[in-house]
């Protein structure tokens, strides 16, 4: 999955001399947090509507006005990402830095933004149930080949793999969670185990 | 008065000898009544048109179907959900598929003009169907087209789905439609088929509200069950005040299905049929049709669809099964099948963890209801 794919576009800016009232209006009007900022198309910066509550606060040492212009408040330069990052990429960008989101650029354009919910649509969209499927888990030694054995497997069932998620456990085990598309999961775990396969899902019975 | 309504034909409803979802358990259920002295004198069903089909099925599957069961190459059966291990083409599938049809819209049909108060039809509940696939070894959704009929006559219709799987088919066909309440208690989705079936799910546009799942965690006993049914449905009932009530009473939450991991028993089955009665006795004037399901498992499927005909006819319920049905059926299956009409009790070794999967439940109930609340009775 790539950034192209869960980016929002196209996007609203700012002006880098529009002010601070001006901007906190766009983002209310569009539903949005975060605005990257241009001067003469060219992106220069975010504000996000933390910074101009920050900027504004009575209980800032020196608050801004509203009619103060945006250049002032926004976070430079933006940290960006190119359409063709994979979303995992985007994600540890804005988690290091801790930033909500990331404008993506191609080339000198801006052509789409990314932000953390668009995050976690992604996350979503990758575990989530698409296809009528049940949940497979099986713990699978970390060397070469196992991952096949157990796809070759379902191919001979001709059982259809709808989605896999994979991650290692601390006993350096390789946990994957499959949503297959049959309703008949537990005579197949049945199967796998006899194949000598470790089926963490469905359990066996707890008797 | 309660109608039955069965034809032979649904026999042919058959996946072929290594497949779960096996006529046997239905010949076994009609022996099983015959020997307790019940025979069943059942309102036989016409297998129902292409144009009732299509009032929920496209025009591309129903016509997928119909080329498969000739026996030609359909283009693309993997979109359809056809020719899978679930839903391997077999001759006959077509017009078999069609007399489970027919026999749920004959039930409608009966309710709707007052011929009946109560309908038990003894086959059907194909409730994985969508409109244009087949799923779950269901090829046409016999409950969507019979609550169809209901809603195009002016009804509201209330369906109640306690098969061990989400209800998936029937929400989906009528998710946006503000006239049918649809009840889903099914094992969750997070680990079982079809993967649907969570809280959030409420249906959209004006059947907002109208769409309840209570997903309940593997290894649910009947306690919680009964406990998270009795939470939601009435109260749900109570709200929606329906004009019909259908309910899909497959029989795999029971603790021996294979297919499954929720642990009801015999006693819990027939609970729940008393309750499915009293509810409709209450909030519907009686007017309940009941159709078959899942249910996998030759030990318990038999026993609880008897308990379910016998609580709609107002049978007694013998506590022995009678030693000629057992002797015929231990034979023919190699099985052997248990001699009284209920589980022993306990029916199985005590279940880990069993107050945490209790909480759970209770969580998930609560959860479901509060989120309901906006939806019923406006902002709260
Ligand atoms: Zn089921």
């Amino acid at each position: 999955m790539l950034v192209r794919d869960i980016m929002k576009s196209p996007v609203v800016v700012a002006e880098c001399d529009a002010t601070l009232a001006s901007t906190y209006s766009l983002m209310r009007e569009h539903g949005i947090r975060h605005v990257p900022v241009v001067r003469q198309g060219k992106l220069v910066g975010v504000v996000t509507d933390r910074d101009l509550r920050l900027a504004t606060s009575a209980l800032s040492t020196k608050p801004f006005s509203p009619k103060a212009r945006i250049e002032k408040v926004m976070s430079q330069p933006a940290q960006t990402a190119d359409p063709l990052d994979p979303v995992e990429e985007a994600a540890r960008t804005m988690r290091q830095l801790k930033i909500g989101c990331l404008p993506v650029m191609s080339g000198a354009d801006l052509v789409g933004i990314v932000t953390g919910l668009d995050l976690l649509d992604a996350l979503l969209r990758l575990t989530g149930v698409s296809m009528p499927s049940g949940r497979l888990e099986v713990g699978l030694p970390d060397h070469p080949g196992e991952l096949a054995r157990l796809a070759a497997f379902l191919a001979a069932k001709q059982v259809n793999i709808r989605s896999i998620l994979s991650h290692a456990d601390a006993d350096d085990r390789i946990r994957l969670v499959l949503r297959v598309g049959t309703i008949e999961l537990k005579v197949i775990a049945q199967e796998l185990r006899t194949q000598g396969f470790e089926v963490l899902w469905p359990a066996l019975s707890p008797w | 008065m309660v109608i039955d309504v069965y034809d032979p034909n649904y026999l042919a409803y058959d996946f072929g000898p290594a497949h779960p979802f096996s006529p046997v358990r239905l010949e076994m259920l009609l022996d099983l009544l015959h020997e307790l002295g019940h025979p069943v004198g059942p309102m036989a069903p016409q297998p129902v048109s292409r144009e009732d089909l299509l009032t929920v099925h496209s025009e591309e599957y129903v016509s997928a179907v119909e080329e498969a069961d000739r026996g030609e190459p359909v283009t693309d059966p993997d979109r359809f959900g056809l020719g899978t291990p679930d839903n391997p083409v077999f001759p006959g599938m077509d017009q078999a598929a069609r007399y489970l049809v027919g026999g749920t819209l004959l039930g409608a049909h009966l309710l709707f003009y007052d011929k009946a108060q109560t309908v038990i039809q003894l086959g059907g509940g194909m409730h994985h169907a969508q409109r244009d696939r087949a799923s779950g070894f269901c090829v046409y959704n016999d409950l969507a087209v019979a609550i169809r009929y209901l809603l195009d006559h002016g009804a509201t219709v209330a369906y109640l789905d306690i098969d061990v799987h989400h209800g998936d088919g029937v929400q989906t066909i009528f998710y946006d439609e503000p006239s049918v309440l649809t009840i889903s208690l099914h094992e969750s989705g997070q680990y079982l088929f079809p993967g649907t079936g969570e809280v959030h799910e409420l249906g959209k546009l004006h059947g907002r509200g109208r769409k309840l799942n209570v997903p309940l965690a593997p290894f649910t006993e009947a306690d919680s069950y009964l406990r998270a049914f009795s939470a939601v449905v009435p109260q749900a009932l109570a709200w929606f005040r329906p004009d019909f009530l259908v309910v899909q009473a497959g029989a795999d939450a029971h603790a021996g299905d294979p297919l499954a991991d929720l642990l009801l028993t015999t006693q819990a089955f027939e609970t729940l049929f008393q309750r499915c009665l009293e509810y409709a006795d209450k909030f519907c004037r009686g007017r309940v049709l009941f159709t078959l399901g899942g249910g996998y498992d030759v030990h318990s499927v038999p026993r609880i669809w008897a308990l379910l005909y016998l609580t709609i006819h107002g049978h007694p319920v013998a506590s022995e099964l009678p030693a000629s049905w057992r002797q015929r059926w231990q034979e023919r299956l190699g099985v052997d099948l248990p001699a009284a009409m209920h589980d022993p009790n306990p029916a199985y070794p005590p279940v880990p963890l069993r107050e945490e999967i209790a909480d759970h439940n209770r969580s998930i109930t609560n959860r479901l209801l509060d989120s309901l609340m906006p939806y019923w009775y406006g902002s709260v």
